[in-house]
């Protein structure tokens, strides 16, 4: 499971230069064999390393972002992702936020 | 008088009887038509997947229960030997696993520590016949495009997770010193309804039960001692769920009641579930804006400016009675 936070300057056109602020969160548990090497098989799995998110717990997530001091508009998005496998996540949840500055 | 009272008393009685005999004759009905066609379960070793299969035949489950059956169908437990994931996992223990750790052969033992969960009824395959039923595991994911590896999925795809596997072979194992060994040709359930003689029904709590799903939804361990850790929703259910004072069980959410029926349903939806990951999971977030003194960041094109910034604070929660994610 990942939260994705990016901030972008929408009046970039190029979308390289436009990503403002990324960042990432990951909640995942790592598998480890008696000698508390990673693994993947199940029958070499032993014990756990968790770093998942725990049942009936809520976990804040904060993010400071500082822009450009010529930075008018950014749009900020939150994004809740679950990977069942593999490279692709499901989008769980998403929030997006616009604000807009007074430049000096 | 008195008689008016015996013949109101007289009318109370029939009309009792009548309401009464009407599901009796309903279900005896039923149980003719079942004696013309019965749902045997017979337990014995079984030398082909085909005999495997006809031994609990169970698509004859879905003519008296076609719903459940329909949903089953599309169920996970339906392919879990021949969903990708599964195909893969346990083509790398037979593959990787047993040759090249542990320099082991391929035997029912050892296959088992994967089916006993993934296909119950391979507890009843010949010593053989498991062997068998291993190598084509291996040829279905490692040749999932060529024509024998399909014609292995499709023979593989008639094992997986049944309606005996939870209803029989493994309805009362958690607490065997207790109940006993299941019986032959029974079918547990939690109301223990009358089939109309189809099968033999036997009512047991023991499947309305968390600890039923964590048979197999855990850390497994094998008859010699070996465990297996495919997931470990056990674990955190158990030990972080339970002890923090939850009490909902996996059926409560994993077998949501649905319909006018309030029957329990057999999707058993989970991570695969789009909609179900939404129910477990909570985001709340807040954006607070504001401008940063001028000349405490670095590297900014001015810094006289005062710098445009923000805090992000996500929360995120988890309302499942399990850790997410789950291996």
């Amino acid at each position: 499971m990942v939260l994705e936070v990016t901030a972008r300057n929408l009046e970039e056109k190029d979308p390289k230069k436009q990503v403002l602020y990324s960042a990432e969160k990951t909640w995942f548990e790592i598998g480890v064999d008696m000698d508390r090497d990673m693994r993947y098989g199940a029958w070499q799995i032993k014990e756990i390393i968790d770093l998942t998110l725990p049942p009936s717990q809520t976990q804040k997530v904060e993010h400071l972002m500082n822009f450009d001091t010529d930075t008018e508009e950014v749009e900020i998005e939150v994004k809740l992702l679950y990977y069942i496998s593999g490279g692709k996540g499901d989008v769980v949840y998403t929030e997006k936020k616009q604000l807009t500055y007074d430049i000096d | 008088m008195k008689a008016v009272t015996v013949l109101f008393r007289t009318c109370m009685i029939l009309g009792c009887i009548m309401l009464f005999t009407q599901p009796g004759l309903a279900a005896k009905k039923k149980s003719k038509q079942a004696d013309k066609d019965p749902h045997t379960i017979v337990t014995k070793e079984a030398n082909t997947i085909d005999e495997l299969v006809e031994m609990l035949d169970e698509k004859k489950c879905g003519s008296c229960h076609p719903k459940i059956y329909r949903e089953w169908e599309r169920s996970w437990h339906a392919k879990s030997v021949v969903s990708p994931g599964s195909l893969k996992g346990v083509h790398n223990f037979i593959a990787i696993g047993l040759p090249k750790e542990w320099n082991k052969p391929l035997t029912k033992a050892e296959l088992l520590k994967c089916l006993d969960c993934h296909a119950p009824i391979a507890n009843y395959a010949s010593e053989e016949l498991a062997v068998k039923i291993g190598n084509m595991i291996v040829t279905a994911h490692k040749e999932k495009d060529n024509p024998a590896g399909k014609k292995a999925k499709k023979a593989l795809e008639k094992l997986n997770v049944g309606c005996v596997s939870c209803h029989n072979l493994k309805a009362i194992s958690v607490a065997r010193g207790l109940r006993g060994d299941p019986k032959k040709g029974a079918i547990y359930g939690p109301t223990g309804a009358n089939s109309g003689g189809a099968h033999k029904t036997i009512q047991t709590v023991d499947i309305t039960r968390s600890v039923f799903c964590m048979q197999c939804h855990g850390k497994y361990t094998a008859p010699d001692g070996e465990t297996i850790q495919c997931n470990t929703l056990s674990g955190s259910f158990q030990n972080a769920y339970q002890n923090n004072g939850g009490t909902e069980t996996c059926q409560d959410c994993h077998m949501e009641k649905s319909g006018k029926s309030g029957r329990k349903s057999h999707l058993f939806p989970g991570g695969h579930d789009l909609d179900m990951v939404k129910k477990g999971l909570g985001l709340k977030v807040n954006f607070a804006q504001y401008r940063h003194l001028p000349g405490k960041i670095k590297g900014v094109k001015n810094d006289k400016a005062w710098v445009p910034s923000a805090v992000v604070t996500a929360f995120v929660e988890n309302k499942a009675g399990h850790r997410i994610p789950d291996g």
